[in-house]
């Protein structure tokens, strides 16, 4: 009997609680949707677009979680740009539209970062860019809705020439002017950018400049390149490109027998260290590459306290991705800091303060974001320019370093504030490039 | 001697005549199957891409002598010249030329997407390095080199072989006049067969000398694919001998424009050419006036 009541008032009970949670309307978590578009197929990917796509994918995922921020729910959705710049704003278009995201986030090339901006500004929606760096995306253009973490590719090219100018009596033996520089670039939006920082940063130094040239990322011959290069003899070469183009040049200056003292390249495919091993052998050595710091060679005693546990989890959660990476690659490390900086810092202000993740509210958010230096991964602070710049929306507190392969391993060598070793300027005589 | 003249230019000559020996070698077999089917395989670079994914999985991944791996990477890509007659050029060789290009085209794009989700997006390498040929200050590619030479074979063998045999008169007869053979008791079906396998092997030995010099991605095709086709129209259509020297001449200019101007400007030279002789020769360079 009163087994059988116990059952009744089990029954009741249960029948009470659904109906009261009928009664009661379901409250949704609010949700901010996010376009996230990288090149994950077309040569792009393999150039080092698809190891961004990680980076962001890796802290989108951690956000994800960790049950969203402040209250809302994160859902990213993920397009392939293809390595095209017509597809890149397509894809922006139709989430945008089709998929009525509030806002996007990514893109690797700057070919299609400055069109895209274009568009999503006149789309009013907000655009947080992790990884282009040509400064044509927002020099002069005034838009409202773009930001950028990223330092700029001209920033890139004059630290470059800096560091040579810094370097050049104690490690060349040469004054300034006798120092024979040679910019080469790919000629889409990046490379010319870069050279064109490269350019500015060898007339402040005062270098001979004895040969400047772009050409097409998908050329299939750089012979004649090569040759102009053995004809103007140049001590430092500047190169900006993206893969397979880069691996293209230095076989073919392998064979073609050019000698030159130095080579400083600027991120892409440079920031691949696996891939350039496997394409330039031993090389590779003495090669020096110009990007954001990995987040892996940080000096972590000077970086926020809360920092270096999530470096950590980014660089366990690579390895899961990528098992067996040589020196992890500094891209993967720098979409995650940067989009980290969105999760944290845009996106929580806009919510709280703001109201809402419409572009006003992100851009409103975005333009009081106050790092200071290490307040991020890579170890830059981050200040959005203002409308009243002619830089709007670029972080002026990013800034690249300089890092030269030797035996494997990755070392910062410039700015000599973060320098893990001394530059070794020239290629040591004997190898393949050396003149000596 | 003229005051222009120095070894840096004789240098973009030879290296211009070794590149034009590595686009010749592509135009060869995409000139064999057009003269002979009458079909232009678009996706012919793409049929070489395959191949150097092939080389390199035999020779780097599976380990196996490159005396064994460069024969099996021609073999596996006579078979994908084989399988695309019979399955894709086959039931369309009645069909209007552009269903036929279209139905290449889109082999293209499988073949690059098969690409990217079977061999992933990574850009491979075979590490090997060829030495280096230095005579004086001149440096050439040994790789390049090869390539050459092969083009040179390549065209050698297929003239003999085009001329000398049986199955290449019946051949040479085919692209003539496709009706009136089947009238004469040759089976066009075999023969057809045995072209595009010959044109698939040619693919592979591309892919086997290209694999020296580039690094294999599921988009290598893009570099070669437009100028190989442009050499070939160039020469004209079907016309060996014009592919031959069409790719030459294209690479002469590509080489001898960049060393006097912007690298880019040697490309834009090279298509401004070939858009002036296709309204000069639009038959092709060396195609007789009728």
């Amino acid at each position: 009997m009163s087994m059988r009541l116990g059952r009744r008032l089990l029954g009741a009970a249960i029948a009470v609680v659904a109906a009261l949670s009928l009664a009661v309307p379901a409250v949704a978590q609010p949700k901010i949707k996010i376009g996230v578009i990288f090149d994950l197929t077309g040569p792009l990917a393999g150039g080092g677009s698809e190891l961004h796509y990680l980076g962001v994918k890796i802290m989108v995922d951690h956000f994800i979680k960790q049950g969203g921020v402040e209250g809302y729910q994160i859902e990213a959705i993920y397009a392939d740009a293809q390595s095209k710049p017509d597809v890149a704003i397509n894809e922006a278009v139709r989430l945008i539209e089709q998929e009525k995201v509030d806002m996007v986030m990514g893109f690797f090339s700057s070919a299609q970062c400055v069109p895209v901006a274009a568009r999503v500004e006149q789309l009013k929606k907000f655009m947080f860019i992790t990884t282009c760096i040509s400064s044509a995306v927002l020099e002069n253009r005034n838009l409202k809705y773009v930001f950028r973490a990223q330092p700029s590719g001209s920033q890139f090219g004059e630290l470059s020439m800096d560091f040579v100018a810094q370097n050049a009596k104690e490690k060349l033996g040469k004054d300034a002017k006798d120092v024979r520089v040679a910019i080469i670039h790919e000629d889409g939006a990046y490379g010319v950018d870069v050279a064109k920082g490269n350019e500015a940063g060898a007339k402040k130094a005062g270098f001979n400049l004895v040969l400047k040239e772009g050409y097409s990322a998908t050329a299939p011959d750089l012979s004649a390149l090569v040759t102009k290069l053995k004809r103007a003899r140049p001590d430092v070469i500047f190169h900006t490109g993206y893969n397979p183009d880069i691996t293209l040049f230095h076989r073919q200056a392998r064979e073609n027998g050019l000698k030159f003292s130095a080579l400083i390249g600027h991120g892409a495919g440079y920031g691949v260290y696996a891939k350039l091993k496997e394409g330039l052998g031993k090389d590779v050595d003495y090669i020096y590459n110009v990007d954001p710091i990995s987040i892996w060679s940080t000096n972590q005693k000077a970086l926020d306290p809360k920092l270096p546990p999530l470096i950590q989890m980014v660089g366990e959660e690579y390895d899961k991705a990528k098992p067996g990476t040589t020196i992890r690659s500094a891209h993967v490390g720098m979409s995650a800091s940067n989009s980290y900086v969105f999760f944290t810092e845009v996106l929580p202000r806009s919510i709280k303060k703001y109201g809402g993740v419409d572009a006003d509210a992100l851009r409103k958010a975005a333009l009081e974001v106050d790092l200071p230096e290490g307040g991020t991964m890579l170890g830059f602070g981050v200040k959005f320019a203002g409308d009243d710049s002619p830089v709007a929306g670029q972080n002026l507190r990013a800034s690249p370093v300089i890092t030269q392969y030797i035996d494997d391993k990755s070392y910062v060598v410039w700015p000599k504030s973060q320098a893990q070793r001394e530059a070794v300027l020239e290629f040591p005589a004997g190898t393949t490039y050396s003149p000596k | 001697m003229f005051e222009f003249f120095d070894v840096y230019l004789l240098e973009a000559v030879i290296s211009g005549i070794l590149l034009g020996g590595v686009l010749a070698l592509i135009a060869l077999g995409l000139n064999l199957i057009f003269g002979v089917i009458d079909v232009v395989w678009i996706c012919y670079a793409e049929l070489i891409m395959i191949g150097m994914y092939g080389l390199y999985y035999f020779y780097s991944v599976y380990g196996l002598p490159m005396w064994i791996a460069a024969p099996a990477c021609i073999a596996l890509v006579a078979v994908l010249g084989l399988l695309l007659h019979y399955i894709v050029i086959q039931p369309l060789l009645d069909a209007a030329p552009i269903n036929q290009l279209l139905a290449t085209g889109g082999v293209l794009f499988f073949l690059q997407s098969f690409a990217t989700v079977a061999f992933g997006i990574d850009f491979r390498n075979l590490g090997i390095r060829l030495p280096v040929l230095a005579i004086g200050e001149m440096h050439f590619s040994f790789a390049r080199l090869l390539a050459f030479l092969a083009a040179l074979a390549g065209m050698v063998v297929i003239y003999l072989f085009m001329t000398r045999t049986y199955i290449g008169t019946a051949i040479r007869a085919i692209s003539q006049d496709r009706q009136i053979m089947v009238l004469m008791g040759v089976d066009t079906k075999r023969l057809y067969l045995v072209t595009s396998a010959l044109g698939g092997a040619l693919a592979g030995l591309a892919a086997c000398l290209l694999v020296l010099q580039y690094d294999v991605h599921p988009f290598v095709g893009l570099s070669f694919g437009p100028i190989t086709f442009l050499i070939v129209v160039l020469g004209g259509l079907g016309n060996f001998i014009g592919g031959f020297v069409a790719a030459f001449v294209f690479a002469e200019i590509i080489s001898l424009g960049g060393l006097y101007s912007d690298l880019e400007w040697g490309y834009v030279l090279a298509f401004a050419f070939f858009i002036l002789m296709m309204f000069a020769r639009p038959q092709g360079l060396l195609a007789r006036r009728s």
